[in-house]
């Protein structure tokens, strides 16, 4: 089987280098052009894959940084894989439907977190902990800060490449580690483990694992430790494990008080709209003292003036999908809609480009009640569900959480807001949902579940 | 049943003699559709078909006016699919079962002639491998129901061997997975790679037969690797499928010594075919079935005709001996269609696979 002529070929990086599977799947763009293939490989690589990281060694922490810093680089400006950082952005934005703009913003999260993922990952160290048992400080007895494992896998998502900026933190803490790509964007990865092992990881440090579905669990079970990115069905099947993180839905949300909601309409609306409404992060959700009417309408206002446009255009904005697909979200939303007020969307939100494949549009639907079951209804595009919130209320709605923006002065509020085990983060006032900076945490720090302490003390 | 047992010129021709395919049909339909040698089971089942087995069926795609009656196999009698013709139940070797994935066992008989066939097959493939005689054989496969165990016991006889057992049933291993007991399928798998282990340690072993998921198993465990690259010779792995990649990743890395010959095959045709030996490089995985007696068409399930030469289709299969015939039987694999060698009847299949299963169907909500 040969590869078709022009097509990127996508092949899995593995222990021993790039291995090119004569089982390849066709990644094809929004329009359902072929673009690249994808190496998938059969579960005996991937056991033999997931050996070779165990025998592995571990880089000393000051080598795994620096290697990191230039990943980073590599990843967000040099020529990788023969793509240039134009190439890539162009692929991923013409496969995954993701706005240009959005990835170019993408590549330099992820260069910002390979270089500061030493300092982040320090800052989820316990104050009582030191980083090697050879500290002075372990003469008297300290606890030092060690890994709970050393081999640590990863189900990747493609709905942002800016997902892939977490795992870096594993490397950093000295795990080898497996990334196994979505299928719909798998450029990004590939990109970056291919850019790490320039930096100077060795190949048997960090692979590049495509699997069909079949496969996939065997990346999970080879290793000591695994993230695994999914909606409620992920989360069922590793939500208690204690060897699996999930990183589930996001379900962000806004919260408003007050009459004054007209000056915090920028936060609101990029909350919704930022990052093409693909992210965890994006706002699902907004909930409104008082009448929602009026909040819902001016929203809907907004986001009704973007244009609809190819992702690869420099001023697209919106998400877009193949026809089929973008067809099925839009009977998903509508039929979820039912008994809501449509504010924006409630014809459709499907708008097609001509080339098989179609703009996702915003979609503003206003709820009647704040508990209405919508409202938990995450959709890969700018979609709100804006509800009626009173104090009565309490925070029960606003429960389930990544993030809340609450735009409230109420300190008690904020407090129990910040206290709600299920809410993951608190934007108190004119901080949009999609606030992120290295150095914080996402969903609490990666490391505290890749991390442990121990005591050592030494005569 | 008479104590006699009828003798065919051509259904009983000597086992190192072919006889041509139309000559073998209308043999085998005056066989099983005459009163006094077919079966009672092929004899009542004859009132229901629409043409005359005797009178209609003449070529290799005349067998498509049969019904697939696999499904009927689950509750007839075994008595009833013995023909008439064989005289006693001396001429019976065994009843053997399917694997039991699509439901209940599928039942066939088979016949000592017929095994006599195969097994004779089944050596000159063997020795056209240039595998060994006289060294000991090691099975991690099912015995039981299954007529895979069978075969290997004469097989390994013949050869001179010793033949080292273990006991395998599939079918726990299905309900452990049906049931989403992975976790019990895969203790079970370590239990046979255990006593496989102690096998390959203490005893001779110069050929070893498994199916492709046990040997992605012991593939995990570096010391047996290393065993069986020192002490075996041939593998032989059939049972299930195994991919292209896979079947290079052994080839290559983990047991680059040892020949690698699949087994490609069904319950349902008493036997199937063997690897071709690749003469060309391309590193193709192509099976001859033991024409004209078993033979293979690829088709698309969607009209029934073949699909060409170099194209993926759904495997049909056909069984016409003395002792059995199994017409036009759709399996669930699909497979690449090659051209027969020289003489073969039907086509010969490549790159046999599951029918596709579809997975990541998509997921609408939800941001991942």
């Amino acid at each position: 089987m040969e590869g078709v002529q022009g097509l990127v070929q996508l092949d899995a990086l593995g222990p021993g280098g790039a291995f090119r599977a004569r089982n390849r799947l066709t990644v094809p763009d929004v329009g359902g052009t072929p673009v690249a293939e994808l190496s998938l490989v059969p579960s005996l690589y991937v056991q033999r894959s997931m050996a070779a990281l165990h025998r592995a060694g571990t880089l000393p922490a000051d080598e795994r940084a620096a290697a990191l810093e230039r990943a980073g680089r590599i990843f967000a400006t040099a020529t990788v894989g023969g793509l240039t950082p134009q190439e890539y952005r162009a692929l991923v934005s013409r496969c995954s439907g993701l706005p240009v703009a959005v990835v170019t913003a993408a590549a330099e999260i992820v260069a910002d977190a390979a270089a500061q993922a030493r300092d982040t990952t320090s800052q989820a160290r316990p104050l009582g902990a030191v980083d090697h048992w050879n500290d002075p400080s372990t003469r008297q007895g300290r606890a030092v800060w060690t890994r709970r494992g050393n081999v640590f896998a990863v189900h990747a998502a493609g709905n942002h490449p800016g997902v892939h900026a977490l795992w870096l933190e594993a490397l950093a803490l000295g795990y080898r580690v497996a990334v196994r790509p979505s299928r719909r964007e798998p450029f990004t990865p590939h990109r970056l483990v291919s850019a790490l092992r320039e930096a100077g990881f060795p190949d048997d440090h960090v692979v590049l694992l495509p699997t069909d579905h079949a496969v996939a669990d065997g990346v999970i079970k080879g290793a000591d430790l695994a993230m695994v990115y999914g909606g409620d069905e992920v989360m069922k099947k590793y939500g208690g494990h204690p060897t699996v993180l999930p990183q589930g839905p996001g379900r962000s949300k806004i919260l408003i008080t007050g009459d004054d909601w007209r000056s915090h309409l920028d936060v609101i609306v990029d909350s919704i709209g930022d990052e093409g409404g693909t992210a965890c992060v994006n706002a699902t959700a907004v909930f409104v003292e008082g009448d929602p009417a009026p909040v819902a309408e001016a929203i809907a206002d907004r986001l009704s003036a973007i244009p609809s446009l190819p992702p690869q255009d420099p001023k697209a904005v919106l998400p877009v999908q193949p026809v089929k697909e973008a067809r099925a979200v839009e009977r998903c939303l509508l039929r979820s809609a039912e008994g809501t007020t449509a504010r924006l969307g409630g014809d459709g939100i499907v708008d097609e480009l001509g080339d098989g494949s179609a703009v996702l549009r915003p979609a503003v639907f206003q709820l009647p009640r704040g508990d209405a079951r919508q409202a938990g209804i995450e959709l890969g595009f700018p979609c709100v569900w804006v509800a009626p919130w009173s104090r009565a209320d309490g925070i029960e709605p606003l429960k389930n959480s990544l993030v809340l923006t609450a735009i409230t002065e109420d300190e008690q509020l904020i407090g129990q807001l910040v206290d709600e085990p299920t809410i993951s983060n608190v934007h108190v006032g004119d901080r949009p949902t999609y606030w992120m900076r290295p150095g914080t945490p996402h969903d609490g720090y990666l490391a505290e579940f890749l991390m442990r302490t121990k005591t050592v003390v030494r005569d | 049943m008479s104590n006699h047992s009828h003798v065919d010129r051509v259904l009983d021709c000597p086992m190192d003699e072919t006889p041509g395919a139309r000559e073998l049909l209308e043999a085998a339909m005056q066989w099983h559709f005459s009163p006094e040698t077919g079966s009672p089971f092929w004899l009542e089942r004859a009132k229901k078909l629409d043409f005359d087995p005797r009178a209609d069926v003449h070529t290799f795609d005349d067998l498509k006016l049969f019904p697939n009656v696999v499904n009927e196999l689950r509750e007839v009698r075994a008595e009833d699919l013995i023909p008439r013709g064989y005289g006693s139940f001396d001429d019976l070797y065994g009843v053997y079962e399917s694997g039991g994935t699509t439901g209940a066992p599928k039942r066939v008989v088979c016949m000592n002639d017929w095994m006599e066939r195969w097994l004779t097959f089944s050596q000159r493939k063997l020795d056209e491998r240039g595998c060994p005689r006289n060294v000991n054989w090691l099975a991690l496969m099912p015995d039981g129901p299954h007529i895979f165990g069978a075969a290997l016991r004469e097989g390994a006889r013949r050869s001179g061997g010793i033949l080292f057992t273990i006991d395998m049933d599939p079918r726990w291993v299905k309900k452990c997975i049906g049931e989403g007991r992975a976790e019990d399928a895969g203790r079970y798998a370590e239990h046979l790679v255990n006593q496989a282990r102690h096998l390959l340690e203490t005893q001779d072993v110069g050929v070893m037969i498994t199916t492709p998921p046990l040997l992605e198993r012991l593939a995990q465990d570096e010391r047996l690797v290393e065993l069986i690259n020192r002490k075996v010779s041939l593998i032989q792995w059939g049972g299930a499928h195994m991919d292209a990649d896979t079947r290079h990743l052994f080839r290559t890395e983990v047991f680059p010594g040892v020949q690698l010959q699949g087994a490609y095959g069904s319950t349902m045709i008493l036997g199937g075919s063997l690897e071709r030996v690749d003469t060309t490089g391309e590193d193709a995985c192509v099976f001859d079935p033991l024409s004209p007696y078993i033979s293979f068409s690829v088709i698309d399930p969607a009209t029934g005709e073949n699909v060409p030469y170099g194209e993926r289709g759904q495997v049909v299969m056909n069984h016409i001996s003395k002792g059995m015939l199994l017409p036009n039987n759709l399996e669930r694999d699909t497979a690449v269609r090659m051209r027969p060698p020289e003489g073969q009847l039907g086509d010969s299949v490549a790159q046999v696979a599951p029918v596709a299963s579809f997975d990541d169907a998509a997921v609408i909500e939800g941001v991942y």
